[in-house]
């Protein structure tokens, strides 16, 4: 019958023009849709574009006697830049990456191996597992008055509070990183005739490796938000202790420059971290599930 | 392989026993549940045996307990009359769950099984080639998992398995997770590779075709509690291996198998 076949033709193309036009004018609101990678870069830059038009309008709408409590985006860096030159603000900046770096290097050398041999031995977890748990509720902040009573106003009360404000949270994110390590990949191990050292080193460390350093990326975050706690109270130096003194004369402008720079330093101390994980484990790049 | 010397002296009689499982009981919830209840059953040399069942009935526990990954509430399990107190590479196990180690090549996770063992460099590589040819993977050799399909991230884990030599080969329904195509594919690649090998092997699977097809001898499981509810010898093989699986749908005798097993599979649901 030419005619049916006739009509699936049209069926066909038609189906086949829906399915370009689809293709081509994808919805903006397309649930998981894919973004190409021109895309992401030019809807960023556009939502970048969009922030600061807004606090721009922001400035703008603000009446002249008080445009000085709401700096306008150049101003900020043009304020940031001034630091920098004249102001020796680098040194602050070194300082405040001094005090954020070296309390999370301390921060991870106790809690990767204590993580992973959590995660490894039960009894071990039931020993150490209900104190840590229970202390990621204590405020870090009220730590400050025995911190200084026990260290003064120095690098190591900062550093310390940086240390406790981080590290019970990422004992417990490295714990259940450990824990959904695939079980059936140790039991392999056993039956392959390995010990409980090689199970330990060889397969569950390398196999948790690539979600630590995640935990580590997302940790390191929040320490950055730390910062201005530690360097607001007792402190000379750092960027913290700019802003709380430009806070005393009002001058925001520099305020805002501080936020900026932790914003910026943030945003480097992420990418360095997926760096690393990029380079490290190569056989995690492109999952096929 | 002059440098894979194993522990334990087997019997070169063929009729040798080389698992034997003694009246042993698994219970799980402190006593609630009985997942294995008073099963014995012998092994014997170069033996194909298939534990099949429904699901529940104990099969795997009583493989994991051969392979030494659990221990049982009663009852006492022997392998070449040794009692069994822990996992080696002796038992050698493949996962229905894939567990080539991601952060190491094909090659690499062939040469790990033999690593541990303490071979020789000279011999891991020479035995690696080999096992990777068995299982061709020659051309992934360099591959990391992420980058294999299922079936040929279970072709490594069986190559690593099989690379230790070791006496008797445990498979947790190994093909569980491949699509049929791919599942015989497999099936008929390990008639192959056990041909080669002389090993001796439990698969546990609940494919009824696949039973009869890779087994020697078909243990049937039943549940609540698991027990041993037939053994049957796949007789009308005639004592052979059929490297083609069409080949042994054609036989005589195949049919009334596998009628019988879903006969007593049927049982099992209602």
């Amino acid at each position: 019958m030419p005619n049916s076949e006739e009509k699936i033709d049209k069926q066909n193309a038609l189906t086949n023009l829906t399915g370009t036009l689809r293709q081509r004018k994808s919805s903006f609101f397309e649930l998981r849709g894919n973004v190409s990678r021109r895309a992401t870069l030019v809807l960023g830059i556009l939502g970048g574009l969009a922030f600061f038009g807004i606090w721009e309008l922001g400035h703008f709408l603000t009446a002249d006697a008080s445009k000085r409590f709401l700096p306008s985006p150049q101003k900020v860096v043009s304020t940031f830049w001034y630091l920098l030159t004249e102001k020796g603000y680098i040194y602050d900046i070194v300082k405040s990456c001094y005090r954020i770096y070296g309390s999370f290097f301390l921060v991870c050398v106790v809690a990767v191996p204590l993580g992973i041999l959590m995660g490894c031995f039960a009894k071990f977890r039931a020993l150490i597992n209900p104190t840590i748990s229970a202390s990621r509720y204590l405020p870090a902040a009220s730590f400050i008055p025995l911190l200084l009573v026990w260290f003064g106003p120095t690098d190591t009360q900062k550093m310390a509070l940086l240390f406790l404000g981080v590290i019970f949270f990422l004992i417990a994110l490295i714990l259940d990183n450990t824990k959904a390590v695939q079980i059936e990949l140790v039991e392999a191990a056993l039956t392959m005739g390995a010990g409980r050292r090689r199970v330990v080193l060889g397969v569950v460390v390398p196999a948790v490796a690539p979600a630590i350093i995640d935990s580590m990326r997302n940790m390191i975050a929040v320490g950055w938000t730390y910062l201005v706690i530690a360097e607001i109270v007792a402190a000379t130096d750092g960027i913290g202790a700019v802003m709380m003194r430009a806070g005393r004369f009002l001058k925001v402008d520099i305020i805002m420059a501080g936020i900026l720079t932790i914003g910026i330093l943030g945003v480097l101390t992420d990418l360095a971290f997926r760096l690393l994980a990029h380079y490290a484990f190569p056989w995690n790049r492109e999952r096929r599930s | 392989m002059p440098n894979m010397v194993h522990n334990h002296q087997i019997d070169d009689n063929a009729n040798a026993v080389v698992i034997r499982v003694s009246n042993v009981t698994q219970q799980y919830l402190s006593g609630s549940f009985t997942a294995v209840d008073n099963i014995s059953l012998e092994l014997r040399k170069n033996e194909i045996v298939t534990f099949i069942g429904p699901s529940g009935c104990g099969k795997t526990t009583v493989l994991r307990m051969i392979a030494g990954l659990e221990y049982p509430t009663q009852g006492e399990l022997f392998a070449y009359e040794q009692p069994i107190v822990g996992p080696g590479p002796d038992r050698g196990m493949i996962f229905q769950a894939y567990t080539s180690f991601p952060w190491l090549t094909t090659r690499q996770n062939i040469e790990y099984g033999m690593k541990i063992m303490g071979v020789t460099r000279n011999d891991r590589q020479t035995r690696t080639q080999e096992f990777l040819e068995l299982v061709h993977l020659e051309n992934f050799a360099e591959s990391y998992p992420a980058s294999l399909s299922g079936g040929m991230k279970q072709r490594v884990a069986i190559a690593r398995t099989l690379a230790q030599n070791p006496q008797v080969l445990l498979m947790d329904e190994p093909f569980g997770a491949l699509d049929a195509q791919v599942r015989w594919e497999m099936q008929e690649m390990m008639i192959d590779i056990i041909g080669r090998e002389k090993t001796t092997v439990i698969t546990v699977t609940h494919d009824i075709q696949e039973a009869i097809f890779l087994a020697d001898r078909i243990i049937f499981f039943t549940r609540n509690p698991g027990r041993i509810k037939a053994d049957i010898p796949v007789a009308f093989k005639g004592g052979k291996r059929i490297p083609r699986k069409e080949d042994m749908l054609a036989l005589p005798g195949y049919v009334d198998l596998e009628m019988q097993l879903f006969a007593m599979m049927r049982e099992e649901i209602q």
